[in-house]
């Protein structure tokens, strides 16, 4: 460790966990810090630690919303998009961006594991950002010829509109459709297979990267009666 | 050569430190703290990070509320704390300027600037004092968005707002056109550093200091010593060369090389022998806590763990 966390706090972590755990569904929502509300697992947690400690939410905020000080975006940065496990955000976080009009620190010390926990915060924050932003999205009715070609590129290897997602569109109304859509985390498939464990991966990648036109779109292609 | 404005004698500054906190009005129940053995103690506003978003009405009760809480009695306010819209809209960071919507924005501050009654500065000031509390600096990051009218317009605010001075996030560049507001309004800019060494416009190094400060008389400095070491500069070498032009520092603990703010003495700014400088040299330099480093705590239990580093660094 790079000394960022105090020794006992992880122990700490995983106390805060076991008492949340042992409430289950019933423990009230965990209290929201100056770092934001904690995360929703101890490594999740580790990642916010980082997040915070680095100081990496008084540019980017604390839910990726509201960068100040000229920050990058990161709800909408495409290199957050292409980045798996720390790839890009890595060698970024640990250089700084010393040429900036108010440089972006470097944190050289940082150690893979760190590097990792933080990268994936910063892709649940935006999962979470992206969902609300597209769930809230009051575009357009969307193009039906557009949507089949996103499809065809994006879904087809696991989905079909006349297989697996047949009346999907009749079965779900408006916001509900658009929620399946972009986080079908609950579906009654059978939990941990290989298939929906990989399915939610694709998901979540998706999720960050969609442009609200791109949903609007397979939407239209999914309502459209059967050419 | 011009007179510049007036600088206290270090014996006028302690006599001001003495007073002000009989000025801050015998009525408050806290005693709020300007000095520590004769070093001015202040903060920078941009410290509180959890505040109500600009133009929020609780935002100023807010910082008030911080402040007399923390027990520090003057402050640098940031424009984005008096005005009702964030910096970000008034043109410094120039990636914001790239922002869908920015033009009109900046256009809606502009329009806002020129328009309003000098009683909205004064009626903050008001809360201020009747607080115990002053405002010394107001931090106002000039650039080449502004108009020649609204940079008068921003005189007279900090003047309304009974700031001394500017302290500013600006460049060299706009530095020279500042040269005639400043010795018209007789008032001085202190520029504030960062740590860019790649753009020579950036006040960043000793000589981008020099270069402004020989423009006029008028142009001082806020010498940020975690920036200015992240830079891999030498504040304490800084500050006995021009300690007569240093208006106050914010005091900060950074990593050399870029490196990340960290808890006060847990970085590689020298931050306790710049403050047993300025103590010993009894330099009129005031001193302003600036709270950037991660934490899960508020701002303000940060800003009292700044200040108690202080105290026992100048105990």
């Amino acid at each position: 460790m790079s000394g960022l966390l105090p020794p006992r706090a992880g122990v700490v972590l995983v106390a805060v966990f076991a008492i949340a755990a042992l409430g289950n569904a019933q423990a009230p929502q965990a209290k929201a810090d100056a770092g934001g509300v904690p995360a929703p697992t101890p490594e999740l947690e580790r990642g916010r630690a980082v997040y915070v400690l680095s100081s990496c939410h008084f540019c980017h905020g604390v839910d990726l919303t509201g960068a100040q000080m000229g920050a990058t975006d990161l709800m909408h940065s495409p290199l957050i998009a292409a980045d798996q496990n720390g790839n890009f955000i890595g060698p970024v976080v640990r250089a700084g961006k010393p040429n900036l009009q108010t440089a972006m620190p470097s944190y050289p010390d940082l150690t893979s594991q760190e590097i990792a926990d933080l990268a994936a915060y910063v892709h649940y924050l935006r999962r979470q950002g992206r969902y609300r932003e597209l769930t809230m999205d009051v575009g357009d009715q969307g193009d039906a010829r557009a949507g089949e070609t996103y499809f065809n590129a994006n879904c087809a290897a696991c989905h079909s509109r006349k297989g697996d997602l047949a009346g999907v569109a009749g079965k779900y109304a408006g916001a509900a459709l658009r929620a399946r859509i972009l986080r079908p985390s609950d579906d009654p498939a059978p939990a941990g297979t290989d298939r929906t464990t990989l399915g939610r991966l694709q998901h979540g990648k998706l999720l960050e990267r969609y442009a609200a036109a791109d949903v609007r779109n397979v939407i239209a292609y999914l309502r459209e009666p059967s050419r | 050569m011009k007179q510049g404005p007036t600088i206290l004698t270090r014996r006028e500054f302690g006599k001001v430190l003495a007073a002000a906190p009989l000025a801050a009005g015998a009525a408050q129940q806290q005693r709020l703290l300007y000095s520590i053995n004769e070093v001015g103690i202040g903060l920078e506003t941009f410290s509180f990070h959890d505040l109500p978003p600009a133009g929020d009405p609780r935002l100023i009760p807010t910082i008030i509320n911080n402040m007399r809480e923390i027990g520090i009695g003057e402050c640098e306010i940031m424009s984005g704390h008096i005005e009702p819209w964030p910096t970000s809209s008034t043109g410094w960071w120039v990636q914001s300027r790239r922002a869908p919507g920015f033009q009109q924005l900046r256009e809606d501050a502009r329009r806002w600037r020129l328009s309003v009654p000098m009683n909205y500065y004064a009626n903050i000031r008001r809360q201020f004092e009747d607080a115990g509390l002053r405002i010394y600096l107001y931090n106002v990051n000039f650039n080449e968005t502004f108009t020649d009218e609204e940079r008068d317009k921003t005189f007279e605010a900090a003047r309304a707002l009974g700031a001394e001075g500017f302290s500013s996030s600006t460049v060299i560049s706009e530095a020279r056109r500042l040269v005639p507001f400043v010795e018209r309004h007789k008032m001085f800019v202190a520029m504030h550093n960062h740590n860019n060494l790649v753009d020579p416009d950036q006040f960043a190094t000793p000589e981008s200091f020099e270069t402004a400060l020989a423009m006029s008389p008028y142009f001082k400095a806020t010498l940020d010593i975690g920036h200015f070491v992240a830079g891999n500069n030498d504040p304490v070498a800084f500050i006995r060369k021009h300690h007569d032009r240093t208006v106050n520092i914010h005091v900060r603990d950074r990593k050399r090389n870029n490196g990340p703010n960290r808890p006060f003495g847990q970085g590689d700014t020298p931050i306790a022998e710049v403050l047993r400088l300025i103590r010993d040299q009894k330099y009129p330099i005031r001193c302003y806590l600036e709270y950037e480093y991660g934490s899960f705590r508020s701002s303000v239990d940060e800003v009292k763990a700044c200040l108690d580093y202080c105290r026992r660094v100048l105990a």
